[in-house]
């Protein structure tokens, strides 16, 4: 793999590499606190407005792959071309979120139903009373 | 990405309303991704609720302020990785990172010799999200088209290029093209971008990797 660049970076801010990625970079941030000047550099530069075109691409996800298509590619539906696609948005470009819907996906034909409901139903009482706020 | 922007924004609007049925939906819909976002970085079930339930208020606190143009996914993952930076941050697992380095005069943010300081280009916020937006219908029509036609490695080259920053010689190495190949892609890539900025009339300043080499 490269060594670490200024878009990795970028998208560490952003909390937007897989894991194992992120981890690596906090691991070089404590060998090399000077990289912690960088970081704060792209912040500077986001403040002044100055865009990268791979920070608007990854944003806007423009080509993440729909739910639906992810679901397909964990079924094995896809078709060649895109299925190596996904692949790649996965593995090489480490899409966090759509590494975090794939992982949900695969979950949801694993996880006990009765354990779902709960952790939902936990959600939705320790939360319900600020939607009851807005409503007022 | 094809999002289900109707269905969410009326269920946005039934929760605006107050309708907790609607909130149950949307909890439904979206905490599974939500928990495995967080769990792929803490590792640890209960913390990784806790996040996600502290995104979930956060969403409800924030919602007079959320545009219901943007796509409600996106949304609540900014709102959740936030409260896992935080988290992380608590932890000292994340280093604090100054939110500003306008005073440091290392000059590190300059991308190339063409680009000014970001404080003497700083302008409006209405007029940089009218440069994003330009940027991406032009990226967004030049994704459609490659995959439309199918045309998968000039995809992950641009992917490589510019969402991961990786030179041209990495990138023909792991797609087994060219370097010749990659400059090729990078040049069209770039030449229809600068066009669109030319065109739209919008400041080259702001766009500098675009502008790196030439």
């Amino acid at each position: 793999m490269p060594r670490l660049t200024q878009a990795d970076l970028q998208a560490y801010l952003d909390e937007a590499l897989s894991p194992a990625e992120m981890a690596a970079i906090e691991a070089e941030l404590r060998k090399q606190p000077e990289l912690l000047k960088q970081l704060a550099a792209i912040n500077a530069r986001r403040d002044a407005g100055v865009h990268s075109v791979g920070e608007i691409w990854r944003r806007q996800r423009l080509s993440c792959p729909s739910r639906e298509q992810l679901g397909s590619y964990v079924l094995g539906a896809l078709d060649g071309g895109m299925a190596e696609y996904v692949e790649f948005h996965l593995q090489k470009i480490g899409c966090r979120l759509c590494l975090a819907n794939l992982e949900d996906l695969r979950r949801q034909q694993q996880e006990n139903s009765e354990t779902v409901k709960t952790r939902r139903t936990k959600y939705f009482q320790s939360t319900a009373g600020h939607l009851r706020r807005k409503k007022s | 990405m094809t999002a289900p922007r109707d269905a969410d924004s009326l269920l946005v609007e039934r929760i605006r309303r107050g309708e907790g049925e609607a909130w149950d939906d949307l909890i439904a819909r979206y905490e599974g991704r939500l928990l495995a976002f967080v769990e792929s970085r803490l590792g640890r079930r209960g913390p990784s609720e806790d996040i996600v339930q502290e995104s979930f208020v956060g969403f409800l606190n924030s919602l007079p302020n959320y545009d219901g143009r943007r796509p409600l996914e996106s949304y609540l993952f900014s709102i959740c990785a936030y409260k896992l930076t935080d988290h992380l941050r608590r932890e000292g697992r994340r280093p604090a990172v100054p939110i500003s380095s306008a005073s440091d005069t290392s000059g590190d943010w300059q991308v190339s010799d063409s680009a000014r300081r970001a404080s003497s280009i700083a302008r409006s916020s209405e007029r940089k999200q009218l440069e994003e937006k330009a940027i991406e219908g032009a990226l967004r029509e030049q994704i459609d088209r490659w995959r439309e036609k199918a045309e998968w490695t000039k995809l992950m080259c641009a992917e490589l290029l510019f969402v991961r920053g990786w030179a041209n010689k990495d990138v023909a190495e792991q797609l087994s093209i060219t370097e010749q190949q990659v400059a090729n892609y990078k040049f069209d890539f770039i030449a229809r971008l600068r066009t669109l900025i030319k065109r739209q009339d919008l400041s080259e300043e702001v766009f500098p990797e675009l502008y790196a080499d030439g």
